[in-house]
């Protein structure tokens, strides 16, 4: 029992050590990971790359700020109009204010995003009320074995809505409880368009409250999709409601009103591992997936055909100078946060290769001295061998912090 | 004999215990009368908004409570022991000196256990009150690793206290301030729910740790 709660706390050193230790040398010596910004130019149809302070063309040609500034007035437009260099039309298109700003949008994925604590109360928005401004309700809803609306007031259910909606669903196959439940919670958008819900099938629908009364609408798939993640954007054009996320069926937008699921050129995505930027424009929407070294940008038209691609490959973490010298170091690390979530966990982290295989046998040695000089038989301290010899400096630490001097129960055998 | 040992352990930590009690009920009536207060002046949906989107715990003064609740609890116990090293008197005892010291601890850890269960307890019956279990439980995801922690820091800190070489000691706290960290990393709400498990497993297999400096104590480590 004595020797066996030991244990635990070495191996609770080990834990402590293999998150200090590396986060420790992290903080110390890692190097700014580069993540370059993508953008399309109307202008001169090619890819503008910025990272850090410059501003590249694909073939590594270097732009000035005002080059730049005009490479993308539909960015800039602001600025150029102040300089009065904005173009009055561009490819046949009279440049308005208006028109540029509807048409502009951004959205960015993380993976972080999808390996997050889930909420499971909304607010359901009237969408037709009729008012210029969207006003908050009184009650939030859930969709656990029916939809149920309680009351923020009285933290009671209200049966008569709450059976309104349930009807309503299952009057279009809705099948309970929910898996993903995606709007936008606030009354900071152009209009409401309510929530997209996944039911426990995977069947996409689409949830909104007007003038009181439920709408559902079941949207149906070309093809069956696992869907793992949707996000409510409010885009001032109207061209779609949300962006669908598969496992590994790629990217889809939702599009308003008819309902249609448009797919992203983009193949190999893979949610829990790469982030995706979109740019829209008047003429082009620049697609941007990430990967932890990489790029690929995708640009696509008004119509969604690709009009130009470009990609980049950089030193990845293990390959650069500091994660070479991390991994010569610590066998591996163990982290409570990762930048792909945003739950706790313990993320274990094995360094790529065997170099640390050098400092493991030196905390060995240093293990096997530092016995021998205490007079301690070896054969005693074999399990403590093991440990430094498996996970090197951490096994040494929390070895000699919690010393092994059982053998004092019985004297070594030379005495 | 266990029942007179149980009873010089209660006689040591009863006034901790009270007013660990006492500031609990405070804490708890502190966060209920200032939900009622937000409820009434920012409305009820706002105040659901706040917290469900916002991210804003109504339960924040909790947090370091059960620490401070389990350090003083294991620095009543033994603390008290170490001073001109009384616990040798009771490893005088003829009763086996694992077993003495097990009991020692375990009626520790259960009134420990008992008096942050019952904090749990008001905590949830106050917050049904005016919330849906869906915020409850959201709520007990974010706060269960802070009263894990409570238990590790007893745990932890007796471990500490028995240990009769002051390097050790010093080295154990290393480690013990490290591990003890984790369960008050800063997340956000429902953010602990993956490492529930593990964390609980571990804070358990740490209930034992005390008999490692327990010996050392008795073998007269110095």
């Amino acid at each position: 029992m004595i020797k066996f709660s030991r244990y635990i706390l070495v191996a609770t050193g080990i834990l402590v050590a293999s998150m200090v230790l590396p986060s420790l040398y992290w903080t110390i010596f890692e190097k700014v990971p580069r993540s370059p910004g993508v953008y399309y130019s109307c202008m001169n149809d090619d890819f503008i790359i910025v990272d850090g302070g410059s501003r590249l063309s694909p073939d590594g040609k270097a732009y000035t700020s005002d080059e730049y500034e005009q490479l993308l007035p539909l960015m800039f437009f602001r600025q150029l109009m102040a300089d009065g260099t904005m173009p009055d039309s561009i490819r046949g298109v009279k440049m308005e204010t208006p028109s540029i700003s509807r048409a502009s949008s951004f959205y960015r994925y993380t993976p972080r995003k999808l390996d997050s604590p889930v909420i499971t109360l909304w607010p359901m928005l009237e969408s037709e009320s009729g008012k210029v401004n969207l006003a908050m309700p009184d009650d939030y809803f859930r969709i656990e074995k029916r939809m149920e609306f309680i009351v923020a007031r009285t933290n009671k259910i209200n049966e008569e809505k709450s059976q309104l909606f349930t009807e309503a669903l299952t009057a279009e196959g809705f099948v309970f409880p929910a898996d993903i439940i995606a709007g936008l919670p606030t009354t900071r958008k152009s209009h409401d368009e309510g929530y997209f819900i996944t039911d426990s099938e995977g069947t996409l629908f689409h949830v909104k409250m007007v003038k009181g009364q439920p709408y559902v609408a079941r949207i149906e798939t070309p093809e069956k999709l696992d869907i793992v993640y949707i996000e409510a954007v409010d885009l001032r054009s109207r061209e779609y409601y949300c962006y669908i996320v598969t496992r590994d069926q790629g990217i889809y937008v939702l599009m308003d009103e008819v309902y249609d699921l448009q797919r992203l050129p983009i193949d190999g995505f893979n949610p829990s591992q790469h982030s995706f930027r979109l740019n829209s424009d008047l003429f082009n929407k620049c697609i941007t997936v990430y990967g932890e070294n990489w790029y690929e940008a995708i640009a696509i038209d008004d119509m969604y055909d690709v009009v130009g691609t470009h990609g980049e490959k950089w030193e990845s973490l293990y390959e650069r100078s500091d994660g070479k010298i991390f991994a010569s170091i610590f066998p591996f690390e163990i982290r409570m946060r990762d930048d792909n979530s945003a739950f706790v966990r313990f993320f274990f982290k094995p360094s790529p290769g065997y170099r640390w295989i050098i400092i493991n046998l030196i905390a060995l040695i240093v293990a096997v001295v530092l016995i021998m000089r205490r007079g301690w038989p070896l054969k005693s301290n074999i399990p403590d061998l093991l440990i430094t010899a498996v996970t090197g400096i951490y096994g040494l630490v929390a070895t000699q912090f919690f010393p092994n001097k059982f053998s004092k129960v019985k004297p070594p055998s030379k005495t | 004999m266990f029942k007179s040992v149980i009873y010089k352990e209660w006689l040591k930590i009863r006034l901790i215990v009270l007013i660990a009690l006492g500031l609990s009920l405070l804490a708890l009536i502190n966060i209920f009368l200032k939900v009622r207060h937000d409820i009434l002046f920012v409305d009820a949906a706002n105040y659901w908004y706040s917290f469900l989107f916002r991210g804003r715990a109504y339960f924040m003064v909790l947090k370091f409570l059960p620490f401070v609740i389990g350090l003083a609890i294991a620095i009543a116990q033994y603390f008290p022991e170490t001073v001109n090293k009384r616990i040798k008197l009771t490893f005088h005892l003829p009763v086996s000196e694992n077993g003495v010291l097990i009991r020692m601890h375990a009626f520790g850890a259960l009134v420990l256990v008992v008096l942050l269960a019952l904090v749990l307890g008001l905590f949830v019956a106050g917050s049904a009150i005016f919330f849906p279990s869906n915020i409850i439980d959201a709520s007990l995801i974010t706060m269960l690793p802070w009263f894990l922690g409570g238990l590790a820091t007893y745990f932890l800190v007796a471990l500490v206290l028995l240990e009769p070489v002051w390097l050790f000691r010093g080295l154990y706290s290393v480690i013990a301030a490290g591990f003890v960290t984790f369960f008050f990393t800063s997340a956000s709400i429902g953010a602990f729910k993956p490492v529930l498990l593990p964390l609980a497993l571990i804070t358990l297999l740490l209930s034992c740790v005390v008999l490692f400096s327990g010996y050392r104590f008795r073998k007269g480590e110095m």
